[in-house]
């Protein structure tokens, strides 16, 4: 069978420390998905989620192991191969520069010429639905609405990879509740692969085609489910709130082991 | 952070009913993908946002004009009481008496002539300052190395009265503009390059991690993420540079030189007119506002737009 197209291969991250023997951030992750799945990444807090962001991000090399995404292998060196839109917990919105700007900002710096730098920021942000207001700076938008910005922003560069880090954590419900079921409609319109790490159990259980969760640092596989619930979901959905009864159980009992 | 409203009716939407996609027509995910990067058709909308979410900054109004004209006027005023109160203008000469000797000082050639080679001297002692005050701050807050190296340098340097530079100079290069101009900048580097060095130090960091996330160049990053951070801090040492510029020139100019505004007010102190001495004065001050309110302040309020108006309560 052909590789997927996502591959975290038995992956291990150790920082040298001066004294000591190196500190082990990863231990051991695997998983592999199809292209246009969602991928969400749970672990509790400190698990080297950000370790992990930044190899998969090609700024951080691993010990041992390999990452490969749509054929090419990530690592420092050959970054430049491969696009990755990221969108932050906070939107890191420019605020001096217009919100067609931003959304600018990677297509210049990727030598994509005018016009379709121009098409492809009036369409994305057509796509979260901000494109009447292109011409606006983001401090006159809400929290919810930089957010969309910061999502057109990472798409824009039509991605290999989009790496979501807890996009919706520093939201209010309402308004997260919202954006995640606009996450859906715009990751299945764009049919872009996504990695998704969250520390929201109903968050990542409701969005992702496939959950991975780790365990605390140093990180390990400790649980990888492929979630079968068709899409459009719905909140309530008795399926997923089965699955997402048993992940907690399952989290709180491996929280507890590791204390 | 405001919280967020929620549209109310969102049926009432026309963009969101046009918006959502029919559930059965994006099945395959990577077809629908294909098809909306590739085809000429309008793209769809799947997160329509309503005007409420919106933040609406107040319109600037002219109060702020009124509110700083009656402000100086408040001033002069109070000048005008002090004066009447001494009654002698050989100590306070009132506001009528200084603004008349400007006027008729504004008869005279001489009185441009003076004033040219003054703010010749402050503008470009100005501009060495900040060039020079920008690339120091800008080494001293990207680098360690040139922090270690050159902070000491710019710390002792701007303890040193401005007077000392102001001899020194006279003495190496003679009495002439090439003196006052070097005096002028070296006085104001240090303060420029303590602003610009604060300012680099103050940026947001989390800007610079997201201009790294996207792979952006090291030059881009400083470019584009980097140098508009630290704007505000260049105006405040613009501002501060043509102050203290003005100041040093005078001083310059009343030690050594046969030209200039220092000169003026040297040359009528020697003569104890008091009423010349203001009117030289007010004269400069009058120049430095008009500077502050054509250039300054018209630039800033550009560099800045992006600020809601209303931050400042």
């Amino acid at each position: 069978m052909a590789e997927p197209y996502l591959v975290i291969d038995n992956i291990k991250k150790e920082f040298p420390r001066r004294t000591e023997a190196p500190l082990r951030v990863i231990d051991g992750l695997d998983v592999g998905v199809e292209k246009g799945a969602l991928l969400s990444i749970l672990g509790p807090s400190g698990c080297g989620k950000s370790t992990l962001l930044n190899i998969i991000n090609g700024l951080d090399d691993v010990t041992s192991g390999r990452i490969v995404i749509n054929g090419h292998e990530v690592s420092v060196k050959s970054r430049s191969k491969l696009k990755i839109g990221v969108v932050f917990q906070d939107s890191r919105l420019l605020p001096w520069r217009t919100v067609k700007d931003n959304v600018r900002l990677p297509l210049d710096e990727l030598g994509i010429d005018r016009a379709e730098a121009d098409r492809r920021v009036t369409y994305y942000l057509n796509l979260v639905g901000l494109g009447d207001f292109g011409d606006y700076f983001p401090l006159r938008l809400s929290g919810g609405m930089q957010q969309r910005v910061s999502l057109a922003r990472g798409l824009a560069i039509e991605p290999d990879l989009l790496l979501a880090d807890e996009p919706f954590s520093a939201l209010d419900e309402i308004t997260a509740r919202k954006l995640r079921q606009e996450f859906i409609s715009i990751w299945r319109a764009t049919g872009r692969t996504v990695i998704f790490v969250t520390h929201n159990i109903r968050e990542a259980v409701f969005l992702s085609t496939r959950m991975l969760v780790i365990t605390p640092r140093p990180a390990r596989t400790h649980l990888d489910l492929d979630i079968d619930v068709p899409y459009p979901r719905t909140p309530e959905d008795d399926r997923l709130f089965e699955i997402e009864k048993r992940v907690t159980r399952d989290f709180i009992a491996m929280e507890e082991a590791s204390v | 952070m405001k919280p967020t409203r929620e549209p109310l009716g969102r049926s009432g939407d026309v963009r969101a009913g046009k918006a959502f996609p029919p559930a059965g027509v994006i099945d395959d995910p990577v077809a629908a993908a294909v098809q909306g990067e590739l085809s000429a058709q309008p793209p769809l909308v799947v997160a329509p946002v309503s005007d409420a979410e919106v933040f609406t900054p107040p319109r600037r109004s002219l109060i702020g004009i009124w509110r700083r004209a009656l402000s100086l006027v408040a001033l002069v005023a109070v000048w005008a009481l002090v004066a009447l109160l001494f009654n002698d203008e050989t100590v306070l000469p009132g506001p009528v008496d200084v603004f008349s000797t400007l006027w008729q000082n504004m008869q005279t050639s001489d009185f441009y002539f003076h004033m040219y080679k003054t703010v010749l001297r402050v503008v470009i002692g100005m501009l060495i300052a900040v060039f020079g005050g920008l690339v120091i701050g800008l080494i001293m807050g990207l680098s360690k190395w040139g922090e270690e190296i050159l902070d000491s340098w710019v710390l002792v340097a701007f303890t040193i009265p401005s007077v000392v530079y102001g001899i020194l100079a006279i003495l190496w290069f003679g009495l002439n503009d090439f003196a006052a101009i070097v005096a002028i900048s070296v006085t104001a580097i240090p303060a420029v390059a303590i602003n610009i060095w604060q300012g680099v130090k103050a940026i947001d960091v989390s800007l610079v991690h997201m201009g790294k996330a996207f792979h952006f160049s090291r030059r881009s990053i400083l470019r584009k993420v980097v140098v508009p951070q630290v704007i505000p801090y260049i105006l405040a040492a613009l501002r501060y540079a043509l102050g203290s510029a003005w100041k040093i020139a005078t001083v310059v100019e009343l030690i050594g030189l046969s030209s200039g505004v220092g000169f003026m007010l040297h040359y009528w102190f020697g003569l104890f007119n008091m009423t010349q001495v203001l009117a030289w004065t007010v004269a400069f001050t009058i120049v430095l506002l008009l500077i502050e309110f054509v250039f300054l302040k018209p630039i800033e309020s550009w560099l800045t737009r992006w600020r809601p108006a209303n931050m400042q309560k």
